[in-house]
């Protein structure tokens, strides 16, 4: 066999290989994902956005509560987590940038990033649940905002460091003190790159169930009030999927769907944001 | 005409991070509505020392000035100087022209706010005044509007000056303000330099010893920290009195 021929068929083999291992990935996405669909679609009514949940057993009814809880819960989240990680990141990136405190903090985002976040609502439980004897949104909130602050802080860090430091020069050149240098010079510059941080953000935690279930807990009424248990689609999602009923089974499906569907959408418009400003 | 001194360099010595002494007993005086040039090969100090100007090196941590910056009577080197006052009265245009991620209306527009200008017929006066300053007006006064990034290099190098111009400084330092240009719109900011001095006293670095000798009255030369020699610029550049002055304009180093 000539050395040729050999190559040819080293990289026909890594060629299939690789190949077959990313079909492996993709079937499996596609699988949820159809799956989603499929079963999801056809749950979709008026019902399930408008209407309560039936009492157990009785079919109809809806996941109004959970829509509504869901909306306050992340965006309580998002009020919190957004300003204390632009706020953050910053600091990192300006006031303290190149000093030892900022590489120790940017660490420690990073692992905070990938603290399993089940941990976080066992956190919020202890600290927040506990002491107030009871559950609440604002719990659930919390407990999204610290899994949003890292996530939000590392990006504003990064998109800050960015921006030419002869900007910011030029700025001072005209007489600028620092915080509206930052203000109005830098985080024009970085504006996009952080918006697209803040949405994936929320992408991610708007499909957390793990640190409401100890935090916000659930409720079968409808409630807007912060101050005790509130629906959320994603524990629903998971009580409904465990129980017993058919329609139970079905309204799951259909709220997957949903947030399936606006999870992909903040996504896509984060990604859509970062390519307009790199063709730039 | 009589010559009046506006800035006084005396006995300076400048020392970054870590005790590099980077300018070493520097005196000299620069002439009111006259052109500076600092010249010298790369390393020699001539930013450094343009940079003192407008104490743009207190940003950086850990850096020394020794000696007196006498400014209208005043020490600028001294603790207690307003450094943003001191900084809008001493403009400075970088190497790379540097826009703000605005339009070209808003870039200047940010300098007059930070004087505290907000009136909004005043502030567009202002505007066309500087842009037509700076040369620019004619072509940018349809699109003013528009982002500063859409300009060619040459015009936003034009419209950092406009937008330095537009806060009516007393000293304008330009730091090689066209070695990032192509030779036309080097001509065009040449041409501005030499309109601008009868307002505004400027001092410039450059690298291109042509353009010392076209754009500037007076000129110092400066190697490795030290000022070797500083007069007219017709003196410097035909008769210099030093031997390294020579052999750099003469380009046998550097």
């Amino acid at each position: 066999m000539t050395t040729e021929q050999k190559r040819k068929i080293e990289g026909f083999i890594a060629l299939t290989l690789s190949g077959l291992a990313a079909a492996i990935g993709l079937f499996w996405l596609v699988y949820i994902l159809a799956d989603v669909l499929v079963n999801g679609l056809g749950a979709i009514n008026l019902a399930l956005f408008f209407n309560d949940p039936a009492p157990a057993g009785v079919e109809g009814g809806g996941l109004r509560n959970a829509f509504v809880g869901q909306l306050m819960i992340t965006g309580a989240a998002t009020l919190i987590g957004v300003p204390v990680g632009v706020l953050g990141g910053t600091f990192l990136a300006e006031y303290a940038r190149g000093r030892n405190i900022a590489r120790i903090i940017s660490v420690l985002a990073d692992i905070m990033v990938s603290v399993p976040s089940i941990v976080v609502g066992a956190f919020v439980y202890a600290i927040v649940v506990r002491p107030l004897h009871h559950f609440s949104g604002w719990a659930g909130a919390f407990a999204l905002s610290i899994i949003m602050v890292p996530v939000v802080l590392r990006t504003t860090e990064d998109m800050l460091s960015l921006v030419p430091w002869t900007l910011r020069e030029a700025a001072f050149a005209l007489g600028a003190p620092y915080y509206k240098v930052i203000i109005q010079v830098v985080y024009r510059g970085a504006a996009t790159g952080i918006l697209t941080g803040v949405l994936l953000s929320i992408a991610r935690v708007a499909g957390e169930t793990a640190p409401l279930l100890f935090t916000s807990f659930n409720n079968n009424f409808f409630s807007t009030n912060m101050n005790g248990p509130i629906a959320s689609l994603t524990v629903t999602i998971f009580q409904y999927a465990m129980g017993p009923y058919k329609n139970w089974h079905a309204q799951a499906w259909g709220a997957s769907f949903v947030i399936t569907l606006f999870i992909l959408a903040l996504t896509i418009t984060g990604r859509f944001i970062i390519r307009r400003r790199y063709k730039r | 005409m009589t010559v009046t001194i506006e800035i006084e360099v005396k006995d300076l010595d400048f020392y970054y991070q870590g005790d590099v002494h980077a300018l070493m007993d520097i005196s000299l005086p620069i002439q009111k509505n006259r052109v500076t040039a600092l010249i010298g090969p790369s390393g020699c100090g001539k930013t450094t020392l343009l940079r003192c100007f407008n104490r743009m090196h207190d940003l950086y941590p850990k850096h020394r000035y020794e000696g007196e910056i006498i400014f209208q009577g005043k020490n600028i080197l001294a603790d207690n100087i307003d450094l943003i006052n001191l900084r809008s009265r001493i403009g400075m245009v970088f190497q790379k022209p540097t826009p703000f991620p605005m339009s070209i209306a808003e870039n200047i527009a940010y300098g007059l706010r930070l004087k505290g200008i907000k009136n909004k017929s005043e502030l567009t006066g202002r505007i066309e005044d500087a842009l037509k300053n700076a040369a620019l007006w004619g072509e940018v006064r349809d699109k003013l509007n528009a982002s500063a990034y859409d300009l060619s290099g040459g015009q936003q190098q034009r419209l950092v000056i406009a937008r330095a111009l537009a806060v009516e400084p007393e000293v304008l330092l330009f730091d090689e303000p066209t070695s990032a240009l192509d030779p036309i719109s080097t001509a065009k900011i040449e041409e501005l330099v030499a309109t601008l001095k009868k307002n505004i006293t400027i001092i410039i670095v450059t690298h291109n010893m042509q353009q010392a000798a076209r754009v500037s009255d007076m000129t110092g030369f400066l190697y490795l920290g030290e000022l070797i020699e500083f007069g007219a610029t017709e003196k410097i550049f035909t008769n210099p009195d030093k031997k390294q002055t020579d052999d750099y304009i003469t380009g046998r180093f550097g």
